[in-house]
């Protein structure tokens, strides 16, 4: 009986540990990728100023030189890779934040999972001052 | 010119609000342990344990909204804590369930209609709730430069620097934006957010690690954490609306300051029609999500029976908040016709109400309500003055004693002394009268006041009874 109990407390302890752990993993992810996400900006923004035909790309911790026209496309297609992983992250972050609060014993965060409304909706309500 | 006058609104509202001394305002919830069951006292409540468990269920069933349609009727004696029993309910719920309090005569008014104020008040009780999300750029300013380009042109070019605890990175400016940090000052070591749709710039305030930057400070000078985590961050804010809310902007015809004045008088059938298709619409599109509310009314008997039949319409919408009704009414006359009903209240609805009974409080229970009342009147008490109070509370009303907490207090700061003794309470109840003695009093030398008919006693009851 005794065994039982303390068995039961266990996996419980392990399932919450494990999802807060992915929570906070994930929180973490998307700090990078948007890091990540800034940098290309940035370089996008100086290979418009500069007018070298050539620049210098890292790839790892190798140097190649590469096209700038190559090489801008590259960031390019990097950056939209980067918007749609960070947007999945958000989205799945907020089903497994739930989840937790559930296995937690607490109430879902209210209208966690409402979409959004369009700006142009909103603007009444704020012009009226009932939305800050 | 805009900015400054919001800049004003601001600091009007942040004024702290004067908290006033009510007759419940010792209530801070249903003082309920997890598993719903009453404690003896808690949070304000004393005794009741029935009618608060009942409460509790009742609290649950909203809170999981499977209570929407159907009414609840507290019945019970003046002074057993009806009103008190729907605060706590109030409080418990939360400040996202929208809760409506009015009493049964409010009504009655020359400006609209018995119906139309009603369903005013039925839409205040349920609230809708909406999303926003915005993209914003969150950061601490590293540094902002703006140079003119060589040459005195018009063209400049700006540069802005903004950090996290974890990353940092540059941003080239356009003239829009270098305009626009210039009007809100921005410089070293603000706290920014700039969203990212319009481009409008926040400050925050300062970061904490610039706090020494300079030796003073204007009293505005707010200081924050610098932000964490990454940059370009997606808001999200959640707010409840009510559904009176939305029919008055909608329906003002002078500016939106109808909603303030308070003044919003009738608002036309066609336009609540027009809201509650768009609410439907939102819905089913997962933009809103409906919170059926509480509109509790006091004094239920005061209602008559046209808004007796209305409310039992009302209550089969599929929209209706919980109705919480309180009575101390036996069986009555219901208002408006000449039949009589228990409660005062016609049996069609009746039917559909759920009744909680609230029973008279015992000698202990009164003790320690008064007690937590002469702690929340600020007013030390000593134990006899305190039983004598009590006493005063079984053989007059809970109410009388009440009233004489304060008047205690104050007799006893005038001889100086810091605690109510026994003297200060009998001091007072010799001074103020409670409705026997006063009814005594009157049956006594009723010959020497005026316009008396000499009648006293058994026909008094019946005139208080209001006239049709």
């Amino acid at each position: 009986m005794m065994d039982q109990d303390q068995e039961k407390v266990l996996k419980y302890l392990v399932l919450v540990e494990k999802l807060a752990e992915e929570i906070l993993c994930d929180r973490r992810e998307i700090v990078l990728l948007d890091k990540r996400r800034n940098q290309n900006r940035e370089a996008l923004r100086n290979l418009t100023k500069s007018n070298q035909q050539k620049c210098w790309l890292t790839v790892g911790s190798v140097l190649i030189k590469h096209n700038t026209e190559v090489a801008r496309s590259l960031l390019e297609k990097d950056q939209k890779q980067l918007d749609i992983d960070i947007n999945k992250l958000r989205c799945d972050l907020k089903v497994k934040v739930n989840n937790l609060r559930d296995l937690e014993m607490q109430p879902p965060v209210p209208g966690l999972m409402l979409v959004p409304m369009s700006l142009k909706e909103t603007e009444g309500l704020s012009k009226a001052g009932i939305i800050p | 010119m805009a900015s400054i006058a919001a800049a004003q609104v601001q600091e009007v509202r942040s004024i702290t609000r004067i908290e006033r001394i009510g007759a419940h305002s010792h209530i801070r919830g249903l003082g309920l342990d997890d598993s719903l069951e009453p404690r003896a006292v808690s949070q304000g409540m004393v005794g009741q344990k029935m009618a608060r468990k009942a409460a509790g269920v009742i609290l649950q069933m909203i809170r999981e909204g499977k209570i929407a349609g159907r009414a609840v009727l507290l019945a019970g004696q003046p002074g057993t804590g009806k009103t008190a029993i729907a605060m706590g309910l109030a409080q418990a719920l939360g400040p996202d369930t929208p809760f409506t309090s009015m009493a049964g005569s409010e009504i009655y008014s020359l400006e609209m209609s018995k119906t139309e104020a009603l369903t005013q008040a039925i839409r205040k009780s349920i609230g809708i709730r909406i999303k926003e999300e915005s993209e914003i750029i969150e950061g601490e300013v590293v540094e902002v430069v703006v140079e003119r380009a060589a040459g005195g042109g018009g063209a400049r070019v700006g540069r802005l620097t903004l950090k996290t605890t974890d990353m940092e990175t540059n941003y080239d400016l356009g003239a829009k934006m270098i305009d626009s940090l210039l009007k809100e000052k921005v410089q070293a070591g603000d706290v920014i957010t700039i969203d990212k749709a319009t481009g409008k710039i926040n400050k925050l305030g300062r970061s904490f690690a610039r706090a020494r930057d300079y030796d003073a400070t204007g009293q505005q000078a707010r200081f924050v954490q610098c932000p964490e985590g990454e940059l370009q961050k997606r808001k999200e804010v959640v707010h409840t609306v009510t559904l009176h809310e939305v029919d008055v902007i909608n329906s003002r015809t002078h500016g939106f300051l109808a909603l303030f004045s308070g003044d919003t008088g009738e608002i036309k059938s066609e336009i609540r029609e027009q809201i509650n298709s768009k609410v439907a619409e939102w819905r089913e599109e997962g933009k809103a999500e409906m919170i059926p509310g509480v509109l509790f009314v006091d004094e239920a008997h005061m209602l008559d029976i046209e808004c007796f039949s209305f409310l039992n319409r009302a209550l089969e919408s599929e929209t209706a908040p919980v109705v919480i009704m309180a009575t101390n009414r036996g069986i009555t006359r219901i208002r408006g016709t000449n039949y009589r009903s228990p409660h005062g209240i016609p049996l069609d609805l009746l039917d559909r109400m759920i009744i909680v009974p609230t029973t008279p409080y015992s000698h202990q229970e009164l003790r320690e309500i008064l007690n937590i009342r002469c702690e929340e009147e600020d007013c030390q008490m000593s134990a006899d003055a305190l039983t004598v109070l009590t006493r005063v509370a079984t053989e007059t009303s809970l109410r009388y004693a009440i009233q004489l907490i304060t008047t205690a207090s104050l007799v006893a700061r005038r001889r100086k002394a810091t605690e109510v003794s026994m003297e200060d309470v009998k001091k007072v109840y010799s001074l103020f009268l409670d409705e026997h003695r006063s009814e005594q009093f009157l049956k006594e030398y009723q010959d020497e006041f005026m316009f008396d008919d000499g009648a006293g006693g058994d026909n008094a009851p019946q005139m208080m009874e209001v006239s049709q």
